[in-house]
């Protein structure tokens, strides 16, 4: 593989990755390669030397989603960290996938419940002082009302962390094969 | 799958062998990568990704140095963070390869 080669298929791999850190990498590989130039030996020499340039990308990706997801906890950064380790193959999808599927049905459908609650303890809140519809009267309804509402958003909080922990526990395990079980070829 | 089992053993290491090459002198990636593969056959592009991981994780520092030739060389130096780090790395790697060859010995 020649340096250009070699340095448009680390490129066109790096998709995804910050275009400012994109360009160090690619500076880092390319300057790799006039170290090697400079020493005599031929690009083809080097390429080989250096891998695989679309694994050697799949790598620094992660290693990228990892960061992103220590500095800022969001749903679309956990997805990144999760895709990025996933694409490593070091998590089993087929084995993960349909444990997956159930976590996250479950966290949805509690998400919902926890929504319902906050809406229905509004909802009481608001009416039923006037509309008698909780029997007992307006100190109940008010009361049962902030109840659902409190409720709803305890769940909400709850589903949250399950979220982040998940994330967490994946990623962990992710890293832990990344750097011991499933190394670039020497 | 024989092959296997060096390579893992050899990415285990990798950091620890980095750091302590740098603990002896800052140096550029080039460097750090061709001795490396000639001393433990590492593969060398490997070295690209963890330079950049050590570097988040502040261990190392890099500084730029004009070359004679050629666009001014990326030269990486170790932290405190970085140099506390080899300390308690190599402590580990030494009481773990002392446990492993007393079992070897013992096979014997």
């Amino acid at each position: 593989m020649s340096r250009s080669a070699f340095l448009a298929a680390l490129r066109a791999n790096l998709r995804g990755i910050a275009p400012k850190t994109a360009d160090e990498i690619v500076a880092d590989y390319a300057s790799h390669f006039d170290e090697g130039l400079a020493e005599g030996r031929s690009e083809q020499d080097i390429a080989a030397g250096l891998g695989d340039p679309a694994r050697l990308a799949r790598e620094l990706r992660a290693e990228a989603g990892l960061k992103r997801w220590d500095q800022e906890r969001s749903v679309s950064a956990a997805a990144a960290a999760v895709l990025a380790i996933l694409s490593l193959g070091a998590i089993d999808v087929l084995i993960l996938f349909p444990v997956l599927l159930v976590v996250l049905s479950l966290m949805f459908a509690a998400a919902c419940v926890a929504a319902a609650f906050v809406v229905a303890g509004i909802v009481i809140v608001l009416v039923s002082p006037f509309h008698g519809i909780v029997s007992g009267g307006f100190l109940l309804g008010l009361i049962g009302g902030i109840g659902f509402f409190s409720g709803g958003l305890s769940l909400g909080a709850l589903v949250s962390l399950c979220g982040i922990g998940l994330t967490n526990l994946m990623i962990r395990f992710g890293r832990f094969h990344v750097r011991l079980i499933k190394p670039v070829a020497a | 799958m024989a092959e296997t089992i060096p390579i893992q053993l050899k990415k285990g290491v990798l950091e620890l062998c980095v750091l302590a090459l740098l603990s002896r002198g800052d140096g550029y990636a080039y460097d750090i990568a061709s001795r490396l593969a000639k001393g433990i056959e590492m593969g060398e592009g490997t070295i690209y990704p963890l330079m950049r991981r050590l570097q988040d994780e502040g261990l190392v520092a890099t500084y730029l140095v004009e070359s004679p030739s050629g666009p001014p060389r990326k030269y990486y130096r170790l932290t405190d963070t970085g140099r506390q780090s080899l300390i308690n790395q190599k402590a580990d790697w030494t009481s773990f390869s002392r446990a492993v060859n007393a079992i070897l010995g013992e096979a014997e």
